[in-house]
């Protein structure tokens, strides 16, 4: 057991490794000059290659992802003299544009990204699979067909027509949340109802399209465990239709959905792009959408890339571990 | 393929034949499929179609435009001269921008599946038939591409990359804009399809008839093309007419964020991120291309679903 | 020389705001409350906009006209100022803290400003002459302080290289102290300070007026990290300020009116808010939300032509002539452009009346140009003979007179037309990357091909827009810019946009035969004492240049301004070009 994890943690690290390296390459060979973008307008070549050398800019992509990784563990210092800042660890880097170091930027956007995610995730795990296991109980009833009516739109309706659709029919045009307060976050520690109601709406339409296909996959695979000889024995020995759905058929049914479930809501703490975006949260899909297309902000951009991808190795990792705990025979693989 | 004879007075269906048989019963996936096509048929025959209504896609029907640059009329000024209405501001007819849009999308949407399913389909049966090095190798590569921010990598990506395309004068304007996007679809696109038929080979390699080919001194290449090949096109035809509409509201969305194909031109996603800056103004400019794209994309995946039932009845979600 | 760092969002295609200093002509649509009704003090005053940030708040870096208006208004204080009342008053000059607007020796060459006594920072210490003389150090160090005026620079008389950059490079290298030195100086009693220019500048109190003779204390210099706690000699001082959350402003009780004849400091406390989404923003006007509230921004569109339609909100806005004009630049260099027929055909061609429309209407919009000069400049304005002067000029677009301007240029420059026709080559139009350009792309892009001329959009990233399109390399064959001059001088208009190395010369036009003429006309305007004889000067310059048509469209354009219902005294700052923060209130 103790081999599988650490080989399986090696691989995430080397994994890793290579996205981040791989982010610098590509990165470095951009059009794109940071040092130029962050000049202003009395620009002359001397300023920009100062500059370059400030950002660290001036040296091989991988010094400069060396210098990255470094700074994570370290911190980093640019410049020096008056112009000298330093980002004190874990450093992901410094906007110029914000003139904020990377990590407080990350850590401002982070428990948007998170209260969202969190939240959508909870609202469609108990919708899509509710209802999955409400059709699959009550399967060819109208209840059935209602849910199945609610899965083909649901799976069909592209996110950002159904966020913009509650956003302006709904939370606009009725008023739903003050309008200064869309987008301002509030802590759930300090304003908790503050908290939800900002961001109701926005998992309620993530949690929508999730939920969707989570009925879907609960139904069918809750309607194949009820097929399986073990519960049919269950049955003949007499166990109640409540007992054989709770105890027998759903642990068994539902232990692949929270496999991809993992995987789903650590794509979604990366950043729901396009729900950040309609409901303008502040949150790490956001700000890579401004940095990528408004500033060009790469420092940040590279930032958030790789974080997104960190989150989805480590929930990979973590469901293979998992597994491997449930089901022995994964290990010897 | 003659069994007849064997059987006299028995008719003998091909799969294909079984699974056209299958199909048809199924009204809902019939009526859906009809209506994709349409829509397709309809995009692809855009400037056929608004020459025959006298439409220009590129005319500003000014006339038909307040002052306030709202379209005259109720429904976003939807008239029999102009079915959809216009467009807010600049006065384009509504249905010619959609129709010229829609081909752009599905253009992408098809190229980008085709392309995905035969890069997968390469990558999947090489990995499932020689196993080994070859198959690790294979899944540590998809494992690492899956694990990449797709979406942050499109949206950071395309504007400097769409320069590179046009400094390589491979493509210019939207042209290099589809092709990044197309590229970028791809790559991101083929692992599922290569994961689904390693799968699939592996299985099929072990069958009866891969045996039997191989005591014959069947040659690799031979049971490749001939023996395994064959028995994965029903995959692929499913998994194409589901993909299909997943990229089609990719390219939606990512033109809706500000990436892929830009104006003059329009696509869905275009049109509608223009339309929420009207959404009070003239609400029929935001919701009649958002619903056409819901049945579009609701047909594709209605017909994907019966297609699949169809081919593969095992496979039924029951 | 203004800059246009950030495009404006949503409202037109190619605006930019910019600090200027303008005689402006109000046209008043809508009703600017009077002023009969008395200020009071208390309340929380919201500024509320998109921008998640002011570009700098440094008072050596910021160079927006709206943020200048702003922090001058409440926190800085400057040597001179613009008089804070409406109309074309407001653009003369006060003594703020000097005890007059400066005084020139030596033909202009020499300036001199005494400080008042009994000024003080938030902090409570004394404004001395030295700490003025650091600030203005500081503009040169241009590694750190990067996006700010550059008039020291210029003006001064300071050697420079072969490349045009100065021998100093600022208080924290100290390279070249002592030119500078020199070149400003302090009395013994560190109350005088004395400029000494390279050339006579009647106007250069003007300059002044710009947050760049701010005081800053060199003990209490952050370098880079002033841009987010600048010091305060103000009304205010910065409690706090967050990027894409807020600036508070608190009152500073080491402020006093007895020195300063400008600013007020009627509200308790002046929160500017950053980030709100566009939606929201417009909806806090349109439905009076928050009455303690002005926008610091432009309504988007369509919410623009509603509010000023509506007659329950239009009484909290106004509508007036901007200080800008905005204009495609024609760009000589590229070889698509060097040749005036083409450049012609591309203008005549224009689908003006199209573009307004989309825009808003004239009303709310503006209406066509025909000088790089807006005629509230004043005296150095005069109509031209081209643009919309010209016979052939249609605001719906004259393709066929742009046809024969393609076939004479077919002749005469061959290899210029067979560019701007063909579809692989075809015209580049830079435009910031925003809805309203490209819809305004959909009408220009049929409009010229009606005339035979291929259109290409570039669509830039509106936060690198100016930086990219400044890059000379970069830059496509045409670039939608906006233009408002610093001061009441084509001083600050004609040699920026005209002149290679004048700072925004977007046209390149230094290699085209018509320039070295241009070039003596304009110089010998510059050094002409004489205002009137430099105002003919200058109006020789612009017919000039506009009849080369270095500049294609070109629009005098309007802009309007939106509050709550709770806000008192407001008005337009002309010079600022945004409100007269000095007057606004909360009512009770």
């Amino acid at each position: 057991m103790l081999k599988f994890v650490s080989r399986r943690l090696l691989s995430s690290l080397i994994i890793l490794i290579v996205i981040s390296a791989t982010v610098f390459i590509i990165f470095n060979y951009l059009p794109f000059d940071p040092a130029r973008l962050a000049c202003g307008k009395h620009c002359t070549p001397e300023i920009v290659s100062g500059n370059r050398h400030r950002l660290g800019l001036d040296v091989s992509w991988w010094m400069q992802w060396w210098e990255y990784l470094k700074g994570i563990f370290v911190g980093r210092t640019y410049g020096q003299g008056a112009a000298m800042f330093t980002c004190p660890a874990p450093a992901f880097g410094y906007s110029f544009n914000q003139h904020a170091c990377v990590s407080t930027i990350l850590a401002s956007a982070l428990p948007v990204t998170v209260s969202l995610a969190i939240g959508a995730f909870i609202m469609w795990m108990f919708l899509g699979v509710g209802l999955g296991v409400i059709s699959a109980r009550f399967r060819n009833t109208w209840i059935d067909r209602a849910s199945n009516i609610f899965v083909l739109v649901g799976t069909s309706l592209p996110t950002f027509i159904s966020g913009l659709l509650i956003l302006l029919f709904i939370v606009l045009k009725f008023n739903l949340i003050s309008p200064l307060d869309l987008g301002q976050w509030h802590s759930p520690l300090t304003a908790p109802w503050e908290w939800f109601t900002s961001f109701f709406w926005p998992w309620l339409s993530l949690a929508l399209i999730y939920a969707a296909t989570y009925t879907r996959f609960t139904r069918s695979n809750v309607i194949e465990t009820s097929s399986e000889d073990f519960i049919r024995t269950a049955r003949a020995k007499g166990v109640s239709e409540r007992k054989v759905l709770w105890k027998h058929t759903l642990r068994p049914a539902l232990a692949p959905i929270l496999t991809i479930a993992g995987l789903d809501f650590a794509g979604l703490l990366g950043g729901a792009i396009i729900t950040e975006q309609i409901f303008q949260l502040p949150g790490l899909g956001r700000l890579t959408l401004q940095a990528a297309l408004q500033d060009y902000d790469l420092p940040i951009i590279v930032s958030t890339t790789i974080l997104a991808a960190t989150f989805v190795v480590v929930a990979n990792l973590i469901v293979d571990l998992a597994y491997a705990f449930l089901d022995p025979r994964i290990r010897v693989k | 393929m003659s069994v007849t004879e064997i059987e006299p007075g028995v008719k003998v269906r091909t799969p294909a034949q079984i699974a056209w048989t299958r199909l048809k019963k199924n009204k809902v996936a019939m009526v859906s499929g009809f209506i994709a096509l349409f829509f397709i048929l309809a995009a692809f025959l855009a400037p056929f179609i608004t020459n025959l209504l006298n439409l220009t896609p590129t005319a500003q029907y000014s006339s038909g435009i307040a002052d306030t640059g709202i379209p005259i009329g109720s429904f976003g000024g939807l008239s029999l001269r102009h079915p959809l209405g216009l467009e807010p501001g600049v006065g384009r007819d509504l249905m010619s921008l959609l129709l010229y849009g829609s081909r752009i999308s599905f253009t992408v949407a098809i190229i980008t599946s085709v392309a995905s399913i035969g890069l997968g389909m390469i990558v999947g049966i090489a990995g499932g038939y020689f196993g080994g090095r070859v198959d690790a190798v294979i899944g540590r590569f998809s494992d690492l591409v899956l694990s990449f921010p797709s979406t942050f990598m499109i949206i950071a990506l395309s504007l400097p990359l769409t320069q590179r395309v046009e400094a390589a004068h491979i493509a210019r304007d939207n042209g290099a804009r589809v092709v990044v996007l197309v590229v970028f679809f791809v790559i991101f696109g083929w692992p599922a399809f290569a994961r689904l038929v390693r799968s699939q080979t592996l299985s099929i390699r072990e069958r009866d008839f891969i045996m039997a080919a191989k005591a014959q001194g069947a040659s690799g290449r031979r049971i490749i093309f001939k023996e395994i090949l064959p028995n994965l096109w029903p995959t692929a035809i499913v998994f194409l007419s589901l993909s299909l509409p997943g990229f089609l509201a990719a390219e939606a969305v990512f033109s809706f964020l500000g990436v892929g194909v830009q104006a003059p031109s329009s696509t869905w996603g275009l049109v509608l991120s223009d339309a929420v800056s009207y959404w009070q103004q003239d609400p029929a400019y935001l919701l009649i291309p958002s619903g056409m794209l819901i049945i579009v994309v609701l047909s594709l995946n209605l017909f994907g679903d019966g297609l699949r039932d169809a081919l593969d009845p095992k496979s039924d979600r029951a | 020389m203004v800059k246009l760092w950030k495009m404006q969002t949503g409202k037109k295609a190619i605006a930019a705001v910019s600090a200027a200093a303008v005689v402006a002509t109000l046209s008043l649509t809508a009703g600017a409350q009077s002023a009969s009704a008395a200020p009071v003090k208390g309340g929380t005053l919201y500024v509320i906009t998109h921008q998640d940030q002011l570009d700098h708040a440094d008072p050596q870096r910021i160079y927006t006209g709206r943020d200048i208006a702003f922090m001058e208004s409440y926190v800085f204080r400057t040597l001179v100022m613009y008089k804070p009342v409406a109309g074309t008053a407001g653009t003369g000059l006060v003594p703020d803290l000097a005890t007059d607007i400066g005084k020139a020796s030596d033909g202009g060459k020499t300036w001199k400003f005494t400080l008042k006594a009994g000024t003080k920072y938030s902090d409570g210490s004394a404004i001395v002459c030295e700490d003025v003389k650091y600030a203005i150090s500081r503009t040169f160090a241009t590694d750190v302080i990067t996006g700010g005026p550059s008039y020291a620079m210029q003006y001064l008389d300071i050697p420079t290289d072969a490349k045009g950059n100065s021998a100093y490079a600022g208080p924290y290298t100290k390279v070249g102290q002592a030119d500078f030195d020199k070149a400003v100086s302090c009395s013994a009693d560190n109350r005088t300070i004395t400029f000494k220019l390279g050339v006579a500048k009647p106007d250069f109190n003007y300059a002044m007026s710009y947050p760049i003779s701010s005081p800053v204390p060199a003990a209490k210099d952050t370098g880079d990290k002033m841009d987010l706690a600048p010091l305060s000699e103000g009304p205010y001082k910065v409690a706090s300020y967050k990027i894409k959350g807020e600036m508070d402003l608190v009152r500073n009780p080491n402020w006093s009116a007895k020195t300063d004849s400008v600013r007020t400091n009627y509200p308790d406390k002046v929160i500017l808010k950053f980030g709100v989404s566009e939606d929201v923003r417009d909806q806090i006007f349109l439905k009076d939300t928050q009455k303690n509230a002005i926008n610091f921004d432009a309504l988007q569109l369509q919410n623009n032509i509603s509010f000023f339609n509506s007659p329950a909100s239009k009484t909290r806005g106004l509508n007036v002539n901007d200080p800008y004009t905005v204009y495609s630049a024609m760009n000589v260099s590229k070889g698509h452009l060097d040749c005036l027929e083409v450049r012609k055909a591309i203008y005549f061609a224009w689908p003006y009346d199209a573009l307004i429309k989309l825009n808003g209407g004239a009303k709310l919009y503006g209406t066509p140009g025909d000088n790089a000069i807006k005629p509230n400049i004043g005296i150095d304005y005069a109509k031209t003979t081209s643009h919309i002067n010209d016979k052939n000029f249609k605001s719906a677009g004259n393709p066929a007179y742009s046809k024969t301007l393609l076939a004479a240029a077919k002749s005469k420059c061959p290899t210029t037309y067979a560019k701007a026709t063909s579809a692989d080559q075809g015209i580049t139009i830079d435009t910031s990357d925003t809805a309203a350009a490209k819809k305004s792309a959909a009408i220009v892009t049929p409009a010229m091909e009606a005339a035979g001329i291929v259109i290409k959009y570039n669509y830039i990233p509106t936060g690198s827009y100016y930086s990219t399109i400044q890059d000379n390399t970069k830059q496509g064959d045409m670039s939608g810019a906006g233009w408002g001059p610093d001061w009441a001088n084509a001083s600050t208009v004609i040699p920026p946009l005209f002149i290679k190395d004048g700072g925004f010369d977007l046209s390149q036009n230094w290699d085209d035969p018509a320039y070295p003429a241009f070039k003596a006309l304009s110089d010998k305007a510059n050094a002409t004492l004489d205002r009137k004889a430099q105002a003919k000067l200058w109006q020789q310059a612009a017919e000039y240049a506009m009849a080369q048509y270095w500049l294609g469209p070109v629009s005098f354009t309007k802009q309007q301004l939106s509050w709550g219902s709770g806000v008192g005294g407001v008005d337009f700052w002309a010079p600022q070009g945004t409100f007269l923060f000095p007057a606004l209130y909360v009512k009770k």
